[in-house]
């Protein structure tokens, strides 16, 4: 198993967490119960992770194949705007202090960040056409190992800030 | 309907009037760019050819930066004696407040890049009235996007910690598209060529881009201001 | 239908709890002095009315309506901390843009008759930043009262006025309340207030400890609701 096989399914699981993440931004929003926006966070934080996991892998690849550790290919450039777009939201939730405002503060702007990802994705592909990176499929086993993974630290971050902040519990 | 223009026209009129009483913010903002754009003449060679195929992305990075000093003051301009509680207890819609300060903002910045673009042109010496029109709409579209984006950050953080930090870490990744787009279409007219069926693709995006985030901001912008 | 209905009203900030079950009605033509010890959560209160902030449970009603909605805000006139008009603007600039954004038939004309009531007109063309502090809170006053609003909601109000201003705003409430209009004014300043009130709620630590008529007892010493229903 190389570095080229995590990339896919990593990235698969960022998605994953990035959808569970707008869910429930959009739920908060729509219901105002906390507990969205704890699951909000936590998808957020898993997608961090593991979408920067997945870039690292990318340039494990791209290191095997050309001793560089960094291309601007059109899939790495946007994973790492991506990956940007997202850690700013997390940036804006450690600068305000009441835990209503900063639920709602951080949905909309996932929202906005959600927005951007199709343009990011295509505009990258646009700048830098025809990728680098030798990356295949390698089955769906990795993929939803990685999943999985994903899923289970979500419930345990989302565990973890209910024992801390018992009022959000309910 | 019309009251929602109305509303919007007299909160453009009155930013506009504040700003170009105290000149505050476009002063900064003019001398910023004139700053980097001389910084960026120590860091490149100024008159090379390969200076002036970079041109168009090093114009957009000098339009980014001083931008985010007049957008920063868009909602900040409502804090010294509470003036922000007066506008949200008006009956004045958010989305009315948004496009209102959205519009003030748009002119100062673009009335910054026009005065910042002869100069660049003197300094880099590159051609940029050749393709004027086209070139104006490409201004026209990068900043609007940059506009859109920087007001409803402006009204995120102007009650939070770190505002002046965290407007700039907010707007300039949720930008990526619109300037990649606006660099490769300047260097396009910078070179002096129209913009070809190879780079419409460019445009429609930008449109696209203004058109999403000018929509959505409208629609949160009272999840905003309200909490 | 009541001017002002606050039914259950709870606001949490973070794990603490500002108002706890707040439960009050003011008719119209009622003026509600609204007295606690700092913190108690009168501002916290005003501000929910005015539309600031939502409650954590609970509802407001301005004449039946949401204190968000626009046409309720048409009614409202909020009067803070703050006084909400702009430095680098002229006092009639300033009330003619209120005058537009509240949608009146004349802005200028309102502005102009309004900096009249407050004692400002010789100044209507200077800029407020070059106002005394008396002058910007009689500014602030005219902007509260420019659109003639059917509620007034004023946080300390009496609080640094001078005294000319002090006597302006009291007769603006007294001619507002004999037109019919609701006042709910939270305040340190017993005495002016009582002078004008005519129900009393006392806030102690987010809760209503007391909320009835004002009674002349409470008017000759206003500690007594205090004594009687707060913590002393």
């Amino acid at each position: 198993m190389s570095a080229g096989d995590l990339y896919i399914p990593l990235g698969a699981t960022a998605a994953l967490a990035a959808a569970t993440a707008l869910a429930a931004s959009i739920g908060y929003l729509r219901t105002r119960n906390l507990r969205f926006d704890s699951m909000a966070r936590a998808a957020t934080e898993t997608l961090l992770a593991f979408l920067a996991a997945a870039i690292v892998s990318g340039c494990f690849v791209i290191h095997s194949v050309s001793g560089k550790w960094w291309t601007w290919d059109a899939r790495l450039t946007a994973a790492l705007v991506c990956w940007l777009l997202f850690a700013t939201c997390l940036m804006l939730r450690a600068a305000v202090d009441d835990p209503s405002r900063r639920a709602a503060f951080a949905a909309v702007w996932s929202i906005f960040a959600w927005l951007d990802v199709p343009l990011v994705v295509a505009t990258a592909a646009w700048w830098k056409p025809g990728t680098a990176l030798p990356i295949e499929w390698t089955g769906p086993r990795l993929g939803l190992l990685a999943a999985m993974a994903g899923g289970l630290l979500i419930r345990a971050r989302m565990r973890q800030a209910a024992s801390s902040h018992p009022e959000r519990a309910g | 309907m019309m009251g929602f223009f109305r509303q919007a026209g007299v909160i453009a009129a009155k930013d506009l009037r504040a700003e170009l009483r105290t000149k505050e913010a476009i002063n900064s903002s003019l001398a910023f760019a004139l700053v980097i754009l001389l910084m960026f003449s120590f860091a490149f060679d100024p008159l090379a050819d390969t200076t002036r195929e970079i041109a168009g992305g090093l114009l957009w990075i000098v339009f980014a930066f001083a931008g985010t000093l007049v957008l920063n003051r868009s909602f900040a301009r409502e804090l010294p004696n509470d003036c922000l509680d007066g506008l949200i207890a008006a009956p004045l819609s958010g989305a009315a407040l948004f496009l209102g300060k959205a519009c003030a903002s748009f002119l100062l910045v673009l009335g910054v890049q026009l005065v910042s673009l002869p100069v660049f042109g003197v300094f880099y010496n590159v051609p940029w009235t050749r393709q004027f029109p086209e070139l104006l709409l490409v201004l026209v579209l990068g900043t609007w996007g940059l506009t859109v984006v920087g007001t409803i950050s402006s009204a995120l953080t102007v009650n939070i910690r770190l505002r002046e930090l965290m407007l700039p870490m907010l707007t300039y990744p949720i930008l990526f598209p619109a300037l990649l787009g606006a660099m490769q279409l300047t260097a396009v007219l910078m070179a002096g060529n129209p913009i070809g069926p190879g780079e419409t693709g460019w445009l429609k995006m930008m449109v696209g881009f203004d058109v999403i985030y000018t929509a959505v901001s409208l629609a949160l912008v009272e999840t905003v201001l309200v909490s | 239908m009541s001017a002002v209905a606050v039914d259950g009203v709870w606001k949490f900030f973070g794990d603490y709890p500002a108002l706890r079950d707040i439960r009050l009605e003011a008719a119209p033509g009622t003026c509600l002095a609204l007295i606690g010890r700092n913190g108690a959560g009168k501002t916290t209160l005003l501000r929910i009315l005015a539309g600031f902030s939502r409650p954590g449970r609970g509802q407001v009603r301005i004449f039946g309506g949401q204190p968000h909605d626009a046409e309720t805000r048409r009614q409202v006139g909020f009067l803070g901390h703050g006084i909400s008009v702009y430095d680098e603007l002229s006092a009639l600039e300033n009330l003619t843009l209120y005058g537009r954004l509240y949608g009146l038939a004349d802005p200028p004309g309102a502005a102009r008759e309004w900096l009249e009531r407050t004692g400002l007109a010789r100044v209507a063309n200077g800029l407020v930043r070059e106002f005394s502090r008396g002058m910007r809170q009689r500014l602030a006053v005219a902007r509260a009262f420019l659109h003639q609003p059917r509620v007034l909601l004023l946080d300390e109000p009496f609080t640094a006025l001078d005294d000319k201003a002090i006597a302006v705003l009291q007769r603006l409430l007294g001619e507002a309340l004999a037109a019919g209009r609701t006042v709910i004014m939270s305040t340190h300043q017993l005495r002016e207030a009582l002078e004008l009130a005519t129900q009393v709620a006392l806030l102690v630590r987010g809760q209503l400890a007391f909320h009835g008529a004002r009674t002349a007892e409470m008017a000759a010493d206003p500690a007594t609701v205090y004594a009687r229903y707060g913590e002393g």
